[in-house]
């Protein structure tokens, strides 16, 4: 047994992963936090206190403005606060439309109250459009709302684990001024600000199914606290809107409903609240038209926000300038700091809107003096971070643009002190918030920096792995890698990686390295590098005699093929059409297939005359047919896709102003259906399949699970997309999940099985006088006569008594990774939804037809055992983009606001706990569904010409018998010779024996098994290596952040996922062979 | 075998290139004095079609010219099937094969992704363009039963010297004619918002202009024969 090939394939991976996760900490830097925290001097109106408020003081405050005593005061506090967020509430939900189509849509004028108090006061109600910046999920929105800052690309990710925050953010200024804050709701809160609330209700946010817990929890306690006296900040967190488009969409009745409920409590609030109270409902961000939410469009950046105060008027834009339409979120936190008299966060870039600051005199201050005084604080406070962030961060802006905007700002000071009425005021803060806008662009634009060394390293430490397996792994025999790589090389080379990394570990700081990672992947890299260049000089003889013989622009066709598929990634309008790229490439290199074979067969076929009759019995037809059926299946496909923003009239993202506005998931009654119809097709196929090989005969372990765990698996997961997405309310959700927790069980058993005793077969109990192996279709009765006839005349009949009978011996290998397979596939199905478990059902009805196709092929061309095992480039690169393909065909979308995170609550409501590790794992294996099944499956690849032909043996008679006619033509005994032989005449060895040749010729399978592995592994890293590329090349490109770095970022974790599910693959190869192995030894001593 | 100038065999091939170019500059001609591509992808607004079937045509006459001069030499096999060139059987045999090609190139269209219940007509004029880059030369060369012979085959020995240099300068037109249409969609989900990205035109364009290259292709192969032979010579 030899697991060196295992620890090689393990370092290659550990090395290109490396090099891209180098990459993307260099790409996607996000914004460094800083922690200072601003200060300020209170302003009171307590005669005891120490900056008491009076006409001297005030004077001394305008004499210099600019003066360090007078930049950093707070006025005092306006009135409480009660914050009432409503996850995902869209501005759309909230405006109130006179004359509206009969009968209403299910969001429309369901918020009438603040119509209501809109009408009876306008002067202390205001109506406001709240602009989210993207990304648009509510931890990030949360980030922006409390510190005022502008969110950084990288956190998006970590939607599942908020941590705390450690920036500056009003939350924690009001807790330094003494002002008791009480929380209802969303649990993301209390992670993000953990021990900030007098008192919290916090309830999880996990399970975005249920439309109301969390809610009724708030309706249950706010009474009561509003009523308790004891806060001076109340913030309540409703996340039922936001679930409810998560499940149902925008348009349905449940929305209506929960909007409903939602103006309820609104009215509830507004009759509790108090006189100096000011009431602020806002929606963190909006939802697109299917109800989800994340990018970056209209209809997700614009959230509502209302305002309301029962006794004090709001400032109004005339008397300050600001913005009436139209509020940024970041400037709600300055606002904030104003209307509770706190300092304003540190890192706050946002300005103070005067539109919902109730108007409440100040003693000795005119108006417009209190105005200009909050104005200047604000711009103060943005001067202080901005410049302190550009000092720190050199290079960071451009020294022009610094310049131009100091000026200004220096400008701006002289002219403070120089206003002494309101016109002049006004003037003033228009253009004091010009300026200031533009600080908040400059950063916008500048802020997500690159590190150039990272991403370079990077790029290079990911190549020179690809590199070097090229140059060692695929120019080399299947069996020389056994002298290539010694076990204890291996061992020593793993030894130094360790040392290496330690090494960086302890002192990156000596390297100028940023970080213990940095330093790690750099060492341990750069000696990996060199190890793999000398074990390339060492072999190069060999390499370069192995490369002397290859076919000058051989596979052309495929080279092109790869070439553009990886091409995609340079291009903007490539990536967004990218699944239809793929569809396209996956076509042209299964019709080269059957190209190849035609060119092949067709003309062996047909001597001389082309017969029609002869053309439609041929196995060639057959075969082009069969291909023909998997290219409609994939053109099938394109239904499925889903579609992406920029494609332009997708319903995803169709906004609310258009005609075209669908319901979430329209009428899919029929698609349910034929999803569970075609689950239940694909596993009866699969076990047709597995028992015409004889692989379910018997009771070993592995066998009894394949026989039963399939029906089992496909009845749950029928059972879970028709329960799941029936209209009937009053299912259990724990009958829903225990049909998942069924399959995720069923999987887990398959494991241990298949590491227990993983293999399919039945040894026949030796008396019984059967004596060849019998795979289902070959026909038992001239078998049994042949016997009979073997028999009667004596032929050596004693020693073949003693030969075992061993059912499925022939398929040995392949089955136990189909009948696995078949368990992996179930698992996605119950995790995607029907409409994409159909695409991966699709692909892999595709998967199927390749490999055999490919099956034949290979056979055709092969010339010797190590080529029949080992793949066509062809095939390779057509199963490698069939599992991108099927990325496409499971209706996912390489944008972040698609992301199915559905698949994280399956069969997770009572049991499984809420750890984020397993709704994480749920997640990837939804969407990487394509590449993690089809690289776990890639050793089909080889073994499946074996089995085609073991089961199939007429097959080598139909190739051979042209062959040899060929070649010398009058050769008429072929057909009497035996079929074993013409295999020999071809290939040099007994193709009938099936799958047990793989065993004969162990060493050179494990090699070819593992030189496959790392072609895959150079696939898919010379993929994310253009993908890293193309990122480098347009970092400063108009949509990198739309379109390119999701992109990259969809890659890189495919890489992460696909490398680890080929060593799956190979494990599971491995594991199989040394269970053969031992069968063999075992039927050997009993003989 | 050496090739020389002054061959027939020679003189046959670059003829018949010229002839495959010229047919293509007429077609960009075509193009560039309609200005509008727009109607590339209708069958009866657009000449494409008719000038391609036109230069076929003119291609396997060539052949027949340069197919008498053999005419003494024929076996017997090769003067049956001259002579059951125009019955109705492999007219009728002909017409249908092409047929079938256009119905199967239609449906090549639409599984590599043309809209399935929409633009039957540009699908049909794609189909057919691509039909007579490829199939219809040999059929109209050999008939029908030939053309599949030919296609699916051992080399039948009823070809003549002349037909089978045809038939070598088809391959590379058609290969050229459908590596360039299946390439042609490399613009089609551009960003750039012209008109010519609509469906068939990138494709025929590109059908034209890659069977231009088979044939350039195939010229430089026949000219730099020729050129080394005459070098040798002259050196000599």
């Amino acid at each position: 047994m030899n697991y060196t090939y295992l620890f090689v394939l393990i370092w290659l991976a550990y090395l290109i992963c490396s090099g891209v996760l180098l990459f993307s900490r260099g790409f996607l830097l996000a914004r460094v936090s800083k922690t200072e925290t601003s200060t300020c001097r209170r302003l009171s109106t307590n005669p005891n206190d120490e900056y008491f408020l009076t006409p001297e003081v005030v004077q001394e405050i305008f004499k210099d403005v600019n003066a360090s005593t007078s930049s950093n005061l707070c006025l005092p506090q306006k009135s409480k606060v009660i914050i009432l967020v409503v996850d995902a509430l869209k501005y759309e939900f909230g405006v109130y439309k006179e004359n509206v189509t009969e009968p209403p849509l299910p969001y429309e004028n369901k918020l009438d109250v603040l119509h209501r108090l809109l009408q009876q006061a306008p002067e202390r109600a205001r109506l406001m459009r709240f602009k989210a910046d993207p990304p648009t999920t509510t931890l990030q929105r949360l980030k922006g709302l409390t510190t005022g800052s502008l969110p950084t690309f990288i956190d998006i990710g970590s939607n599942f684990a908020s941590p705390e925050i450690n920036e500056d953010n009003v939350i924690d200024q009001m807790v330094k001024s003494n002002l008791p804050l009480v929380f209802l709701g969303d649990s993301t809160w209390t992670d993000l600000y953990p021990r900030r609330f007098k008192r919290a209700y916090s309830y999880p946010s996990f399970d975005i199914f249920d439309l109301d817990s969390v809610d009724n929890q708030i309706m249950q306690h706010l009474p009561k606290e509003l009523a308790s006296n004891d806060w001076q900040v109340l913030i309540a967190h409703f996340l039922g809107v936001d679930h409810c488009g998560h499940k149902h969409g925008p348009i349905h009745d449940e929305m209506a409903r929960k909007l409903t409920e939602m103006n309820d409590i609104i009215s509830s609030v507004v009759a509790g609240m108090d006189n100096d109270t000011t009431l602020l409902i806002m929606g963190d961000h909006g939802m697109t038209a299917s109800g989800d939410h994340g990018g970056d469009t209209d209809d997700e950046t614009n959230a509502l926000l209302f305002a309301y105060t029962k006794q004090h008027k709001f400032y109004t834009s005339n008397n300050s300038g600001s913005d009436s339409e139209m509020l940024q979120q970041i400037d709600l936190v300055p606002t904030l700091s104003t209307i509770l008299g706190v300092p304003i966060p540190y890192s706050n870039l946002g300005l103070i809107n005067f539109n919902i600051v109730p108007a409440i005199a100040v003693p000795h201050l005119s108006k417009f003096q209190t105005l200009l005084l909050h104005a200047w604080q604000n711009a103060h406070q943005i001067y202080r971070y901005f410049f302190n962030y550009a000092m720190e961060n050199k290079r960071t802006f451009n020294v022009e643009e610094m310049d131009k905007l100091e000026t200004e700002f220096i400008l701006l000071t002289h002219r403070v002190q120089t206003i002494y009425n309101e016109a002049a005021f006004k003037s003033f803060v228009r253009d004091l918030n010009i300026n200031l806008r533009d600080i908040l662009n400059v950063c916008r634009e500048i802020w997500v920096k690159f590190e150039p060394t990272q991403m370079s390293q990077g790029l290079l430490f990911s190549f020179l792995p690809i590199f070097f397996a090229f140059l060692l792994v695929n120019n080399s025999n299947a069996s020389e890698y056994a002298q290539i790589f010694k076990p204890k090389e291996v061992f020593y080379t793993f030894l130094i990686n360790i040392a290496a990394g330690v090494f960086g570990y302890r002192y990156y700081k000596n390297f100028s390295f940023k970080t213990e990672e940095h330093g790690v992947i750099f060492f341990s890299s750069l000696l990996s590098a060199v190890l793999l260049a000398f074990y390339t000089v060492r072999q190069w003889k060999s390499i370069a005699n192995n490369w002397a013989n290859v076919k000058r622009f051989g596979h052309m066709p495929t080279r092109l093929l790869l070439f553009a598929s990886v091409a995609v990634f340079f291009s903007n309008s490539f990536v967004i059409q990218e699944a239809k790229i793929l569809s396209y490439l996956l076509v042209a290199i299964i019709l080269l297939l059957v190209y190849e074979l035609l060119q092949l067969s067709a003309r062996l076929d047909f001597k001389n005359k082309f017969k029609w009759s002869q053309f439609l019995r041929s196995t060639a037809l057959r075969l082009v047919l069969a291909s023909l059926l998997a290219i409609c299946c994939i053109r099938f496909a394109y239904t499925l896709f889903r579609c992406r923003e920029e494609q332009g009239n997708c319903a995803d993202f169709a906004s609310a102003s258009t005609a075209g506005f669908s319901v979430k998931k329209p009428a899919m009654g029929k698609t349910y259906i034929l999803a569970v119809v075609i689950i239940v097709l694909y596993t009866t196929l699969t076990r047709l399949y597995l028992r015409s090989c004889g692989n379910l005969t018997g009771n070993s372990p592995n066998v009894l699970l394949a026989r039963y765990g399939p029906t089992v698996a496909s009845i749950c997961a029928g059972g879970h997309i028709l329960l799941a997405n029936s209209a009937i309310k009053n299912i259990q959700r724990t009958h829903i999940d225990t049909m998942a927790l069924v399959i995720y069980g069923l999987l887990i058993l398959q494991i241990l099985v298949v590491s227990w005793s993983p293999l399919m077969i039945f040894v026949l109990p030796p008396k019984n006088p059967n004596t060849i192996t019998v795979n289902g279709r070959d026909s038992i009765v001239p078998e049994i006569f042949r016997k009979m006839k073997r028999m009667y005349e004596g032929d050596d009949a004693e020693r073949r008594y003693e030969i075992p009978v061993v059912y499925g011996l022939a398929t040995v290998y392949s089955s136990i990774i189909i009948s696995f397979g078949v368990f992996l596939a179930m698992l996605m199905i119950v995790l995607l939804e029907p409409r994409a478990s159909i695409g991966l059902i699709v692909c892999m009805v595709v998967g199927a037809i390749l490999l055999s196709v490919h099956g034949i092929l290979r056979y055709r061309t092969a010339s010797s055992f190590e080529s029949c095992v080992q793949p066509t480039f062809s095939a390779v690169v057509g199963w490698f983009l069939l599992a991108h393909f099927c990325f496409f065909a499971t209706s996912h979308q390489t944008t972040l606001s698609q992301i199915d995170w559905r698949a994280a609550f399956v069969g997770r409501s009572s049991a499984l706990g809420q750890s984020h590790l397993i709704s994480g794992t749920l997640v990837i294996l939804n969407t990487f569904c394509g590449p993690i099944f089809f690289y776990c499956m890639y050793s089909l690849l080889s073994t499946e010409t074996f089995s085609l032909f073991a089961l199939f043996p007429n097959l080598i008679k139909s190739s051979r018998n042209s062959n040899a006619n060929n070649r010398s033509n009058g050769k008429a005994s072929a057909a009497a010779t035996a079929l074993s032989d013409l295999a020999n005449d071809a290939v040099g060895f007994d193709m009938t024996r099936g799958e047990l040749a793989l065993y004969e010729y162990e060493d050179v399978f494990l090699g070819a098994g593992f030189k496959l592995a790392t072609q895959f592994f150079m696939l898919q890293g010379l993929k994310i290596f253009c993908a890293m590329l193309a990122c480098t090349i347009h970092c400063r490109h108009l949509m990198v952040w739309k379109i390119f770095a999701p992109r990259f970022i969809y890659e890189a974790l495919a890489t992460f996922v696909g490398l680890p599910a080929l060593i799956v693959g190979y494990m599971l190869l491995l594991r199989i062979n040394r269970a053969v192995d031992g069968l063999i030894k075992c039927i050997n001593k009993d003989k | 075998m050496v090739s020389r100038f002054d061959q027939q065999k020679t003189k046959h091939q670059l003829f018949h290139v010229s002839l495959s170019l010229a047919t293509i500059l007429i077609c960009m001609t075509y193009m560039q004095y309609r200005r509008n591509w727009a109607h590339l992808g209708s069958f009866w607004d657009s000449l494409i079609v008719p000038i391609v079937f036109i230069g076929e045509l003119l291609k396997v006459t060539l052949a027949r010219f340069f197919g008498r001069i053999e005419d003494g030499v024929l076996t017997t096999k090769q003067r049956q099937k001259k002579a059951a060139y125009f019955t109705p059987r492999e007219l009728l045999g002909g017409l249908t094969l092409q047929f079938l090609c256009t119905l199967l190139y239609a449906f090549i269209c639409i599984i590599l992704g043309a809209p399935v219940l929409a633009n039957y007509e540009q699908t049909f004029v794609l189909s057919l363009l691509m039909t007579l880059l490829t199939v219809s030369p040999t059929v109209f060369l050999l008939g029908g039963g030939g053309a599949l012979q030919v296609c699916f085959c051992e080399k039948p020995d009823f070809i003549t010297k002349c037909e089978d240099t045809a038939l070598h300068l088809f391959k590379y037109n058609a290969l050229g004619g459908i590596l360039g249409a299946w390439a042609g969609s490399v613009v089609a989900p551009l960003d750039w918002g012209r008109d010519w990205q609509a469906y068939p035109i990138p494709n025929v364009i590109g059908a034209l202009l890659g069977s231009a290259l088979g044939n350039i292709y195939a010229c430089t192969h026949v000219l730099y024969a020729c050129g080394r032979v005459y070098m040798s010579k002259k050196r000599a």
